[in-house]
């Protein structure tokens, strides 16, 4: 794998993309810029800068990132991704307290790495969002950006949200695309913004200038156990997610995603949220004793966890989740965020720490009362292999310029996360959300790793 | 009709022993099919040969008064009475304390068990499907003959580890009738334990080429890094070692492949870092191979590189096909060892169906083969003949994996 660019590259780079912004082309992605491959090898690389609050290992920074230096695992093989990191901007160091912690768990330095990648592997850190965009030039630069802002040191909200500076370094980025008149794919991970406001206004600018744009998480491309996807077009009558943690903003985003990805399939496509409200505590038993979700749904999703906690960790048995009481007594600070769709579609995300350890879903589908149900698969650390699914979509899009799937998608997740924290901050009262009337087509094809 | 009733013959029900794992199942249900299965069969009575600390059977008897513990696997048969009174025995002699041999082999009696379970149906003139748990014995005069004793007194006999019947990453199975020239399995553990499990999941994939399995006729087998580097290098079967694109591909779908360079969390280890996980001192897993070949001229190679990689993947190269198939053959978290569920499943078809969901032939063959690698590394690595391993036998056409 080559890392190196030369002069000559960077030349005929800067011509390339001189001719593609007076082409008035706002994505660089057409097969004219590309060299033609001859014998083998590849035509020049898509550039791409990388965005992130912290490069550290196994952090978001660190583990997506790496995929695009150091290839990844694909369909039985190592697949050389087909761009090139050119540049990146990394806004924190780990602290001195963060480092401590980490290096005792992992036994090794926890500083931050992306100086020493950038010099393994030629690429240049710059001090502000625009110089990384425009590698240190006048002008953009770079065919991709890829944008992770997970971790690192930043304050939380009363409702108990990490405020993330995404929405802030994606309007940096589009000032860049504004001023420099033209744009390129972005990739945004997980949720657009803690703020649902924020997060339109990020798709409404990437509308405006024309710009791909892909975002979430990893769980709606990763693995499933068993293999599940819910027949396009499909009446859907109930939806439940489980996941086993207790937070809400960074675990729930996961949850609501990974069951947004299942439901968006169903019949009239994707219509909007208008309630949402979230149960905290002894409220969470009381709604399942009044079944304000399928009991039997629940139990479905249950048997797909293989991270059982409860009695199974005092002797390794099995049980049964869903039996009577076996919740309560295992899971001290439940938490279900009950929201129903605009085309009368409700779902649940249960949170149940102290239950199970997974990503599980149920979906109960009105024709013959069928239910399917998964687990999403988290592969392990260190090497978390779901985020080579993500890589490989992010990869696509940059190449192709075209999303696998629709950025509505975590634009919907992102508010309903919103009015999951408000309604919980409002003493678990129910909200009307008319704000959430997102409305998209999910793509036919599935979109997650099977071969 | 009224409920199966069971007896299970282990050595020790403790927790993560195999008994607890398939006990458990059975008394407390397991997640099959998207759902909590409690199976419609009734485990009535044990015979536990051992009762370590922490021993779990008396604990379970107390929980589920139906299930008697029984003094002798007679007693056990006949719940207390003189003839044979259940429906199906679960053989689970895997844990507890049992002598070695100087070849390495832990001495479990599995062979003693199931002898004094024949014995039984003889005396009551009726015989009962029974599951044995992983290979058939550590000795393969007694492994054929248990397999005989099951012809001769008509009964179904179904064994083997839970690697074939596990989850697969992604859920493939080898195409029936695939023209498959070598394979590779890179798994973890070590010999006489571990082994078994890797060859019985390339064998569930490799018996379901073209003519069926024909069985194998030869086997060297090879441990410590020197030879497994050596073996590395080879470059192919024919040189000593395998096919370093059969390697690759398992590396690939391992999920658990130990980082080599401090701070990368993922990357695909060269031939030389490989080599430094395995000289790693902190690495004290010695690496074994087997390598053999089928008497119809397949070719396999068994992996064992625990601190290399911590999990069972399978590659296989197929004629005219450009990539390998490849899968991870997945085994979920120890606290609960769902891996057990597919397997447990498969003792419960063969108790309501009074048939084996798979072939008895396929755990001969790797009860063969486990016996034949222990053999050559005790005899220095020599490449040993196996005439006797002429097993032949057709697989199921539908796949038995865990997929639903």
């Amino acid at each position: 794998m080559t890392h190196s660019h030369n002069d000559e590259t960077r030349r005929e780079f800067l011509e390339t993309t001189a001719a593609t912004a007076l082409a008035g082309s706002l994505v660089a992605t057409s097969s004219g810029d590309e060299k033609k491959p001859t014998q083998g090898k590849p035509g020049r690389k898509k550039r791409i800068a990388i965005i992130t609050t912290l490069w550290a290992y196994l952090r978001h920074g660190q583990h997506i990132g790496d995929r695009f230096l150091v290839g990844y695992p694909r369909e039985g093989d190592w697949h050389e991704p087909r761009v090139e990191v050119v540049s990146a901007f990394v806004a924190q160091k780990p602290t001195a307290s963060d480092r401590q912690v980490r290096e005792k768990e992992f036994g090794f330095p926890q500083g931050d790495l992306s100086a020493s990648r950038a010099r393994e592997f030629g690429f240049e850190l710059h001090k502000t969002i625009p110089d990384a965009l425009r590698c240190g030039g006048r002008r953009l630069a770079v065919d991709g950006v890829v944008l992770i802002a997970e971790h690192g040191e930043y304050p939380s909200n009363a409702k108990g949200q990490k405020l993330y500076p995404r929405s802030e370094f994606f309007s940096q980025i589009v000032d860049v695309f504004r001023s420099d008149g033209r744009s390129v794919p972005v990739f945004n991970d997980k949720h657009l913004s803690y703020s649902f406001a924020q997060a339109h206004e990020m798709v409404a600018a990437s509308r405006e200038l024309n710009f791909p744009m892909l975002a979430g998480s990893s769980l709606p491309v990763t693995w499933r156990m068993p293999e599940m996807e819910i027949p396009y077009g499909a009446e859907i009558e109930e939806a439940v997610v489980i996941c086993g943690s207790s937070s809400l903003d960074s675990s729930g985003f996961h949850a609501l995603e990974a069951l947004q990805c299942l439901v968006e399939r169903r019949k009239g496509g994707e219509t909007g949220i208008r309630r949402v409200q979230t149960l905290s505590g002894d409220d969470v038993w009381n709604a399942l004793e009044h079944k304000r979700w399928s009991p039997d749904l629940m139990a479905r999703a249950l048997s797909r966890a293989d991270l059982v906690k409860g009695v199974t960790l005092v002797d390794a048995r099995t049980q049964d989740l869903a039996a009577p009481g076996v919740l309560r007594s295992i899971v001290p600070e439940p938490q279900a965020v009950l929201f129903e769709y605009r085309d009368g579609l409700e779902a649940a995300l249960l949170l149940l720490d102290g239950a199970v350890g997974n990503f599980t879903a149920a979906v109960r589908l009105d024709r013959r009362d069928q239910v399917l149900s998964t687990k999403f698969l988290l592969p392990p650390e260190p090497n978390v292999a779901y985020s080579a699914c993500l890589a490989h979509h992010i990869e696509d899009m940059i190449v192709t310029g075209r999303p696998g799937y629709p950025v509505e998608r975590t634009l919907l997740v992102s508010g309903l996360l919103e009015a999951a924290h408000d309604s919980r901050a409002d003493g678990g009262r129910r909200l009307r959300t008319p704000q959430l009337d997102v409305t998209y087509t999910a793509p036919r094809a599935s979109q997650y790793c099977r071969n | 009709m009224k409920r199966l009733r069971i007896a299970a013959v282990v050595t020790e029900v403790r927790r993560y022993s195999h008994a607890q794992h398939i006990l458990d199942r059975f008394l407390f249900g397991y997640s099959w099919d998207g759902r909590h299965h409690v199976p419609d069969i009734e485990l009535v009575s044990l015979y536990t040969d051992q009762r370590p600390d922490g021993e779990l059977s008396r604990d379970r008897a107390k929980m589920f008064p139906q299930m008697k513990i029984y003094p002798t696997i007679s007693e056990a048969l006949c719940r207390g009475g003189r003839r044979l009174d259940i429906d199906g025995v679960l053989l689970i002699g895997e844990h507890g304390k049992y002598p070695t041999n100087p070849k390495g082999q832990r001495l479990y009696p599995r062979y003693e068990f199931f002898q004094q379970i024949v014995e039984e149906f003889r005396k009551s003139g009726r015989s009962v499907p029974v599951f044995n748990d992983k290979h058939l014995s550590w000795n393969w005069d007694w492994a054929r003959e248990m397999v005989e004793t099951a012809r001769e007194l008509d009964f179904p006999l179904l064994a083997g580890s839970s690697l074939p019947v596990t989850r697969r990453v992604p859920q493939i199975d080898m195409p029936l009738g695939a023209k498959v020239e070598e394979a590779i399995c890179v798994a973890v553990g070590g010999v006489d334990g571990y082994d078994i499990h890797a060859l019985e999941a390339m064998q569930s994939m490799v018996e379901r080429r073209r003519g069926g399995e024909t069985g194998v006729e030869w086997i060297e087998a090879a441990t410590g890094v020197d030879a497994i580097v050596k073996a590395m290098k080879a470059g192919s079967f024919e040189k000593g070692g395998w096919d370093p694109a059969l390697f690759r591909a398992c590396l690939c779908r391992s999920h658990r492949l130990v980082p080599t360079r401090e701070g990368f969390n993922h990357t695909l280890p060269t031939d030389r870092q490989i080599e430094g996980l395995m000289r790693d001192p902190e690495n004290r897993n010695t690496p074994v191979l087997y390598r053999y070949q089928h008497r119809d001229g397949l070719r396999m190679n068994m992996l064992l590189i625990e601190g290399v990689v911590h999990d069972f993947t399978f590659a296989a190269r197929l004629t005219d096909h450009p990539k390998p198939l490849s899968v991870q053959m997945f085994l979920p978290p120890r606290e609960v060892c769902n891996f057990f569920n597919p397997l447990t499943h498969a003792t419960e078809e063969l108790f309501h169906d009074r048939r084996t969901p798979y072939p008895i032939e396929r755990t001969l063959l790797t009860t063969g083969l486990t016996a034949a690698g222990v053999e050559s590394l005790y005899r220095k690595g020599a490449r040993l003949k196996t005439p006797h391993l002429d097993i032949h036998y057709r697989p199921t056409r539908r796949s038995t994996f865990w997929s639903n």
